[in-house]
């Protein structure tokens, strides 16, 4: 009886000491995913900066002026909403006209659908260990936030997949 | 940027998955990154320069096709041993699900893994069973690509988790300029046929059932058929009464594949289920050959929804019957689908195709660096994670193997 009270123990411990170590691992994976996703969209705020400044006169003052603010707007979002504000900023540089959306911007615009994607799939995996029912239990990780989706509009159909990637 | 391919098939067995990661060593190689590939192969020495042995993967049958099994102590220590010495910043494996030397890989690497998914059978029993076991592993996956929508979906469905889609890529120059295949001369119409012929989900019946339409009506036809398999078998399937109109070519090289579909009038792909994608669609198209092709959702999206080739009800050999009919008397139509089919198949040359890859991989790639390594038993004197070692424990002997 005490042998087997024993082998539980043991075996729960080894269960538990697996299981903080993914939950660990999965930290750092969402971590790591939200800086490359953070990395991405500054990098998309930047090249729209620089056409806002640079090509004002063909844009027109109010559609550069637009450009500018919802740049502004993400780098500091007021109300302290991310995604609204990145999501208008990606609505004002798909409505660029096409010569003033250079190739970087594209590039920049499906950088952050993957980084995007991939950072909400280390949302949802850690998320889903966070809730099964073993952890719960035990209260791994308990104490911490969950981490958070973030769901903006990146109009990218093409990295979800009609035929080949073009890029928007 | 130093990128470690993982393929979990053997080799030097010709499969879409081996293909694959060739064409992607090859062209990332071309865009000056470096590149080294682990796979199992039959024979070490089948590997060229740039691949490192993993051992023997056995093929199991699986879902139609095969599959491979590879999961041992010995794996363990080539896997450990090729993530330690290659000083990766990421590792790139394909199709991680299965027990292959790809989910070792996953156990094994400590740092940026990409992951490519590539079946697509929708009702898979066995993936739904295996997808929790396999899962704390697969977790470890920075960021996952599917080859097509279907494959996504399978991952999403029971594996949990996202997938952008990158597809399936052809080295479309090799395919479009090139010598013809003598062996596939002939005075009269063509129908070309490419694959496993024994393997019933390849639809080889229905497009026999079809030729013998085709060679009423047009009596100097013939049905080209190359690729592996039994040829007694086929020749069983196609009776006394057809054999006169079919020209078995047997296994073709990667050269002499280019050079039949250059030849051929029209390629034929008449598969019943289970195509993730249809690589050999986009070569065909690439080689200048019209293409008719069962309506298979994977099928319709490369072929542009019928506009860059034709689509025919899967198993009905009426219908590809008439189409084939149709189109072997239609020279102009078959220039227009030629036409249209280059155009298409430039969307998915490896060159786009890595670039993309490559933004994954930027994508994973920590801010400052840092490369990929092993964790296992042989330097950690302490591993964090027992449960590697352990999962291997739960086979059976006769079951580990190198």
């Amino acid at each position: 009886m005490l042998l087997a009270v024993g082998v539980v123990l043991v075996l729960l411990l080894a269960w538990a000491v697996f299981t903080l170590a993914r939950l660990r691992r999965l930290e750092g994976r969402v971590d790591r995913a939200w800086e490359a996703l953070e990395g991405a969209l500054t990098r998309r705020a930047e090249l729209a900066d620089a056409v806002a400044r640079e090509h004002a006169e063909d844009l027109g003052a109010l559609r550069a002026d637009a450009l500018a603010g919802a740049v502004a707007d993400a780098r500091r979002p007021s109300g302290g909403d991310r995604e609204v504000a990145e999501n208008a900023l990606g609505r004002l540089v798909r409505e660029l006209p096409d010569p003033l959306r250079a190739p970087e911007l594209d590039d920049a615009g499906w950088r952050v659908g993957l980084a995007r994607r991939f950072y909400n799939d280390a949302v949802r995996d850690t998320r889903a260990l966070r809730r099964r029912p073993g952890p719960r239990t035990l209260r791994l990780h308990a104490r911490r936030p969950l981490p958070r989706f973030f769901d903006i509009d990146d109009g990218l159909d093409a990295v979800v997949g009609t035929g080949p990637v073009g890029r928007a | 940027m130093r990128v470690g391919l993982v393929c979990p098939y053997n080799w030097d067995v010709p499969g879409g998955v081996q293909y694959h990661v060739r064409d992607l060593a090859g062209t990332l190689r071309g865009m000056g990154h470096e590149v080294d590939v682990l796979t199992p192969a039959e024979q070490e020495e089948s590997l060229p320069a740039g691949a490192t042995w993993a051992g023997r993967a056995i093929p199991i049958p699986y879902n139609g096709s095969m599959a491979s099994w590879q999961f041992g102590v010995l794996s363990a220590a080539r896997t450990r041993r090729w993530l330690r010495e290659g000083h990766f910043d990421v590792v790139h494996v394909h199709e991680p699900a299965p027990p292959s030397v790809a989910l070792l890989v996953c156990m094994i690497a400590d740092g940026p893994i990409v992951a490519t998914f590539h079946a697509a059978s929708v009702r898979s029993k066995w993936l739904a069973a295996w997808g929790p076991v396999v899962r704390p592993w697969l977790e470890r996956i920075a960021g996952r690509i599917a080859v097509s929508d279907f494959a996504r979906r399978l991952q999403v469905e029971h594996l949990g988790g996202d997938a952008v889609v990158i597809p399936n890529g052809v080295q479309v120059a090799a395919f479009a300029a090139g010598p013809r295949l003598p062996a596939a001369e002939h005075d009269g119409p063509t129908v070309g046929f490419l694959g496993r012929y024994d393997e019933p989900r390849k639809g080889l019946p229905v497009l026999l059932e079809a030729m013998r339409t085709v060679v009423r009506e047009l009596p100097g036809a013939r049905l080209l058929v190359a690729g592996r398999g039994d040829p007694d078998e086929l020749r069983a399937l196609v009776g006394p009464d057809l054999e006169p109109a079919v020209v078995l070519l047997g296994e073709l090289a990667e050269d002499e594949k280019a050079a039949f579909l250059r030849t051929v009038d029209v390629y034929c792909a008449p598969n019943l289920m289970g195509e993730s994608f249809g690589v050999v669609l986009v070569e065909a198209m690439a080689a200048g050959a019209p293409v008719v092709a069962a309506d298979l959702d994977a099928f319709a999206r490369v072929l542009a929804d019928g506009t860059a080739g034709v689509l025919v009800r899967r198993g009905d050999a009426t219908a590809l019957a008439r189409v084939l009919v149709d189109l072997l008397g239609d020279p102009d139509r078959r220039a227009e689908l030629t036409a249209a089919g280059r155009e298409r198949a430039r969307d998915f040359d490896w060159a786009t195709l890595a670039a993309q890859v490559v933004a994954v991989y930027e994508t994973v790639v920590p801010a400052g660096g840092g490369e990929v390594t092993a964790h296992g038993a042989d330097e950690d004197p302490l591993p964090v994670e027992p449960v590697p070692t352990r999962t291997e424990g739960f086979l059976p002997r006769w079951l580990r193997r190198s």
